[in-house]
């Protein structure tokens, strides 16, 4: 079996997994209420992590997804408290600056050629003194939060009917089914792949450096704009720690889901799986009433126990792939000699 | 190149540091507009005082970074040491021989967490960003388990209070710390074989194990190293706070990732030096104090911070392009890019 | 000549690197679907034509013309637009993608940006039908064999319509049942009008294969011999060139009756090399022959510690010997591994710090070094192999590829050596190196070392070795021990033609 079918399966089996032994040891687990609630709580980290898988496919990384995130939502605060701008207006200027924030970390990346993650910390650091600037302040010029009232963006917090999906849940795979379409039947999306999978022979092919990683880190700006809109109108204000901690998070969703670091390997089913299975653990946890530590604790387990499955079970393929050809280069000298 | 003479004292090379050049730039330009503020002993005492927390833990990372590694529990292991330090210091009534017994258990969760990372890394081609991110969330959910969520006061045991709070010579105590850290790891990464074998193994990990160098137990020892160096770090910062809270340090690890990458210490492995780590963090200490004396608002700090990385990395990219003489231009691949875009 | 029939000509072409010829006035040309081989020992120039007619090199003289009209090669993209594909031997497929957007990456189909899978899909199955390769379009390539990622770039090339092929080496890494395949295909191309350039190192299937065959020595023509007139042991004359001097044409090997310092009995690992016995003796030189692949680099790294065995048994000075690498290092062993960029040294320390990682039991006191001491023997290094620059604080990265070697030596002459293995001591080094390094290894010899050598260069064999091994196939076939042994003998040896000789004798 190709190792990424195997791999899948695994991440695949493990969640539902997890689901069976949730619903059939708490009472509170299997219902749509918990599930739809479950849903929401993870699809601003899932439509981050859409950003971030794009980024990881290309061999790179995006630490700085999250706090762009933050950013957009205080610029939105920010131009909505003092500016009397229409809505459109505000939405137009904070889409502007997420997919600024993708492109400064595509051109540090592509054009001054500093490794991804270095990259994308530095401007993690950028961002999130943007944050501060925009930070409402109150007369004496401490940090205090706005409300935003603007009936359009609460009204992305809601739901279908009463007791439908969230509109957060149904953007998060609206968007993750998009981007698995533009992954896999595009042509900028094979570069991505291309890209991460063989430098060299994709740039051979005519494939451009600086384009595919660019596109990649303006996907993921853009998805910082959705999440941020989501989050404002979910929580109706901005706060400067906002999103800051999210980043992380999709990012090992994202290799859970059987994105490597590598690059070249992943997609929009396994980062969904991914961000499912981190959720659904830890909602699954509180029902069995631990405490949040434990629930980051056993999560952080979870992660590190991947990654070395990850790691051991390269190393196994790779000895096998050596064996099979040392086996055939043997056939071949027997049958020379013979 | 052949005729570079070595010296003990090589003032051209320290003279062709860019760091070294920015830096006497900087405390210059900072010494003119500040009026005075900027270039004083207690000012210099104060930069020094404000990084040796990041001080103590570059000590250690860099270890891990010149192993092509990374290690960002070095926050983590700081919380869990001091939460564990608080804790056994209340249990034995604040006296100093219980700040002692404290002070080994702290060091003693970093040494066992640094020990596990340095394993798992040896064995596993794991990247060590990710292995330590994890962990860090691991390491802060043990640090609530003992904290129990709440902050661990520890007002009144003298021996913390001296290291907290004291002076020497109108140094304060921190300070020292950092510089003992500091001398130490200097000769173990100068002087030392075990230095010599961590860069033979950063820079070249194969060719090391050929060259019988124990890979294995080099990496595994730098990140026990880096593990004691940021739960000493996390006591020092209890005994500065006079408590311990679940989310003590957090974030830290990024600033000292920052210093390490400022001071010119390569990602890849097998090259830079831990007295351009602590150049690194200087350089941010001293810009950072300089905003300050300006009068820049200190939201601006992190903004500065963030494009001081940038403007770090891609100059030595550029300089080491220039140097190898290849693709001078960091701008090459853009034009490039241009050029197929209209074939 | 049929000048009508030539698809590509190479007339009277020069490359000088750093004022030595690597090709002097070649002259090279293929008819449109011939199979054209490039025969010539290692260094003759074969990859330095390949190269330029890739785009890869410059030319520094002479004219190429395609279809008649003489053409400039600048760039890969240049020799990609006239129909000139190479098939490397290291891939370049982008193993996560299917076998069909390999072949389309950078042409794909698409509208809007959207890919019209469907269209490209069929269009490359049919083009896999059309040849009959036995490989999907829907495949991904990580889970092909070695021969289908090969197919997969003659796809990639017939996709682009090339009309010559170059392929260096397609069956070093191919089973038999795999090669088979490939000559098939080659086969098949040659009837659809693609001509093919075939380099390989196995003159057997070069004389099956070739329509003719072009023989490069030294950097100049050597011979060009049509299918009909092919008989090997000429062209392995050819090859070697018959001006060449007794020195390095043949050479008298003797048997040392010194103590043996390395014994290795019935070793075998499963796979890499199977019950191999020899010794090496004090002051011998033992060179181990044949092709690559041919077991010779897991031999020489299993005896150092670096990789396990299954059975067998290995002895040094007649005590039975387990094989670990701090213990090789400290019972006086050196080690030059086959790929120095790998695995020699580190390129951003100084030739001191390269040098003195195997030294540190000597330089250092209880866990310090003694910086004079790790000074002095930098120097000492230097001066051993006399490296240039003479400078022990350059760094090894940017040393020429032969002081790169030079300073690996370094890391173990200043050492108390027993045995001495080295893995292709002078792959991509000139030649000035090369001799300082063979004068290294005589040196050696003559302090009472003994040498363990690999190394693919008939040439550099018999200017070193006092004994000879052949290997084919995982296991030594042949042993040159007493006598004169000439180039041509080995070569034939390791080439499979007096093994099979020597079987029809046996029966």
């Amino acid at each position: 079996m190709r190792q990424e079918t195997l791999r899948r399966f695994i991440s695949f089996g493990l969640l539902v997994l997890l689901v069976i032994i949730f619903s059939v040891t708490t009472d509170s687990f299997l219902n749509w209420g918990n599930i739809n609630t479950l849903l929401r709580e993870c699809s601003v980290t899932g439509i981050l992590a859409i950003g971030v898988t794009m980024a990881i496919i290309t061999g790179g990384n995006d630490l700085s997804c999250g706090h762009l995130m933050g950013t957009v939502c205080m610029l939105f605060s920010f131009l909505y408290y003092y500016t009397g701008m229409s809505l459109l207006m505000i939405l137009a200027l904070t889409l502007l600056l997420a997919l600024m924030g993708g492109l400064l970390n595509g051109f540090s990346v592509a054009v001054l050629q500093i490794p991804d993650f270095i990259a994308t910390l530095s401007s993690q650091f950028i961002f999130a003194g943007l944050t501060y600037i925009f930070a409402i302040r109150n007369e004496y010029g401490s940090i205090t939060q706005a409300q935003i009232n603007n009936p359009t963006i609460t009204a992305l917090g809601g739901q279908i009917g009463k007791n439908g999906p969230y509109f957060v849940t149904i953007a998060f795979f609206v968007m993750a089914a998009i981007a698995q379409f533009f992954l896999k039947k595009t042509k900028r999306g094979t570069y991505i792949y291309a890209m991460g999978a063989n430098r060299k022979s994709a740039e051979y092919s005519g494939v451009s450096f600086v384009k595919t990683k660019i596109t990649a880190f303006v996907i993921s700006g853009f998805c910082a704009f959705v999440a941020a809109m989501f989050t404002l109108g979910r929580l109706h204000t901005a706060e400067v720690a906002t999103g800051q901690t999210l980043a992380l998070q999709a990012i090992s969703a994202t290799v859970i889901g059987g994105a490597a670091f590598t690059g070249g390997r992943g997609d929009m089913v396994g980062t969904t799986i991914g961000v499912l299975f981190m959720q659904v653990l830890r909602n699954g946890m509180r029902k069995y009433g631990f405490t949040t530590q434990v629930v980051a604790v056993v999560s952080g387990i979870v992660i590190v126990l991947v990654l070395v499955f990850d790691a051991y079970y390269n190393e196994f393929m790779q000895k096998r792939i050596k064996r099979a050809a040392a086996a055939a280069r043997e056939k071949k000298a027997v049958s020379a000699n013979g | 190149m052949s005729d570079v003479k070595k010296s003990g004292f090589d003032v051209k090379k320290l003279l062709t540091n860019s760091r070294i050049i920015v830096l006497i730039f900087l405390v210059a330009f900072l010494s003119l507009v500040t009026g005075g503020k900027f270039f004083t002993y207690g000012n210099f005492v104060n930069i020094l005082y404000s990084i040796s927390l990041t001080g103590i833990m570059i000590c250690g990372a860099t270890f891990a970074v010149l192993l092509g590694g990374i290690d960002r529990t070095v926050s983590g292991n700081a919380a869990v040491c001091g939460a564990m330090a608080a804790t056994v210091v209340l249990a034995f009534g604040q006296t100093t021989g219980g700040a002692i017994a404290g002070l080994f258990a702290g060091l003693a969760c970093g040494i066992v967490s640094g020990f596990f990372h340095g394993l798992v890394l040896s064995r596993f081609a794991i990247p060590a960003f990710l292995l330590t991110l994890a962990t860090n969330e691991v390491l802060y959910g043990i640090v609530q388990f003992i904290t129990g969520n709440q902050l661990i006061n520890v007002m009144r045991c003298d021996f913390m209070n001296w290291i907290g709070e004291n002076r020497l010579l109108g140094i304060p105590i921190p300070v020292y710390i950092l510089a003992v850290c500091f001398v130490i790891c200097y000769i173990v990464l100068n002087h030392t074989v075990y230095g010599r074998y961590v860069y033979a193994t950063g820079g070249n990990r194969q060719a090391a194990d050929l060259s019988g160098v124990p890979t294995r137990r080099v990496i595994v020892i730098a990140y026990t190293i880096s593990g004691f160096m940021g739960a000493l770090s996390g006591f020092v910062m209890s005994c500065m706070n006079k408590q311990a809270s679940a989310a003590q340090a957090m974030g830290y690890e990024n600033d000292v990732l920052a210093a390490i990458v400022i001071g010119g210490v390569s990602m890849r492995g097998g090259s830079g030096s831990l007295q351009g780590a602590m150049l690194g963090a200087v350089l941010i200490g001293v810009i950072t104090n300089g905003l300050q004396l300006l009068g820049v608002p200190s939201i601006y700090h992190n903004l500065v911070k963030g494009v001081i990385i940038i403007v770090a990395i891609a100059w030595d990219m550029l300089s080491a392009a220039r140097k190898s003489g290849t693709a001078t231009n960091p701008f090459a691949g853009l034009f490039k890019s241009k050029k197929k875009v209209t074939a | 000549m049929a000048e009508k029939d030539l698809l590509f000509e190479m007339r009277e072409i020069e490359k000088v690197f750093a004022h030595v010829h690597a090709l002097d006035h070649v002259n090279f040309n293929v008819r449109r679907g011939e199979v054209h081989a490039l025969l010539g020992e290692n260094g003759a120039g074969k990859s330095t034509l390949i190269k330029i007619l890739t785009g890869v090199y410059p030319k520094d003289g002479g004219q190429i013309f395609m279809d008649g009209k003489e053409v400039e090669i600048s760039s890969r993209e240049s020799a990609a637009a006239l129909g000139i594909a190479c098939i490397f031997q290291e891939l370049s497929l982008v193993p996560t993608l299917s076998v069909y957007q390999n072949v389309m990456l950078g042409k794909e189909i698409a509208k809007f940006g959207i890919v019209n899978a469907k269209q490209e899909r069929k269009q490359i199955q049919d083009l896999i039908d059309h040849y009959g390769f036995p490989v999907g379009a829907n495949d991904i390539v990580e889970t092909l064999s070695v021969a289908q990622m090969q197919m997969v770039e003659i796809l990639k090339a017939l996709a682009t319509d090339a009309k010559l092929i170059i392929m260096d080496e397609p069956t070093a890494s191919l089973s038999s049942r795999e090669s088979e395949l490939l000559y098939k295909i080659i086969h098949q191309l040659r009837e659809r009008d693609v001509s093919i350039i075939y380099i390989s190192h196995r003159l057997e299937e070069v004389f099956n294969l070739s329509d003719r065959i072009t023989i490069l020595r030294d950097g100049k023509n050597a011979g060009l011999v049509e299918k009909e007139h092919i008989v090997p042991s000429e062209i392995i004359k050819m090859m070697i060139g018959k001006e060449v001097s007794e020195a390095t044409a043949s050479r008298e090997l003797k048997t040392s009756d010194a103590e043996p310092v390395l014994t290795v009995k019935h070793l075998t690992r499963l796979g890499a090399y199977n019950d191999v016995s020899f010794e090496v003796k004090r002051g011998e030189v033992v060179v181990l022959t044949g092709l690559v692949g041919s077991g010779r680099t897991e031999i020489v790294r299993t005896v150092y510690g670096a990789d396990p065995y299954d059975s067998g048994e290995i002895l040094i000075e007649g005590k039975p010997y387990q094989p670990k690498i701090s213990r090789s290092v400290a019972t006086g062993f050196g080690l030059i591994p086959e790929d120095r960029r790998t695995q020699g040294f580190s390129p951003l320390l100084s030739v001191t710090g390269n040098v003195a990682v195997t030294n540190y039991d000597k330089l250092s006191k209880s866990g310090f070094v003694n910086k004079a001491n790790e000074n002095t023997l930098g120097h000492e290094a230097v001066r051993l192999v006399d490296l240039r620059p003479p400078n022990p604080d350059v760094q090894v990265g940017n040393l020429s590829g032969g002081n790169q070697q030079k300073a690996v030596l370094g890391k173990w002459l200043t050492r108390d050596l027993k045995i001495m293995l080295i893995d292709e001591p002078t792959v991509g080094i000139d030649i000035g190196a090369k001799d300082e390094i063979y004068e290294i290894i005589e040196r050696l010899s003559a302090d009472g070392v003994a040498v363990l050598m690999v190394s693919s260069d008939i040439a550099e064999v018999l200017r070193v070795a006092h004994r000879i091994l052949v290997m084919r196939g995982g296991k030594i076939t042949k042993e040159f021990n007493n006598g004169v042994a000439t180039q041509e003998d080995i070569l034939m040896a390791s080439s499979g033609f007096a093994a099979e000789e020597g079987k029809e004798a046996d029966a």
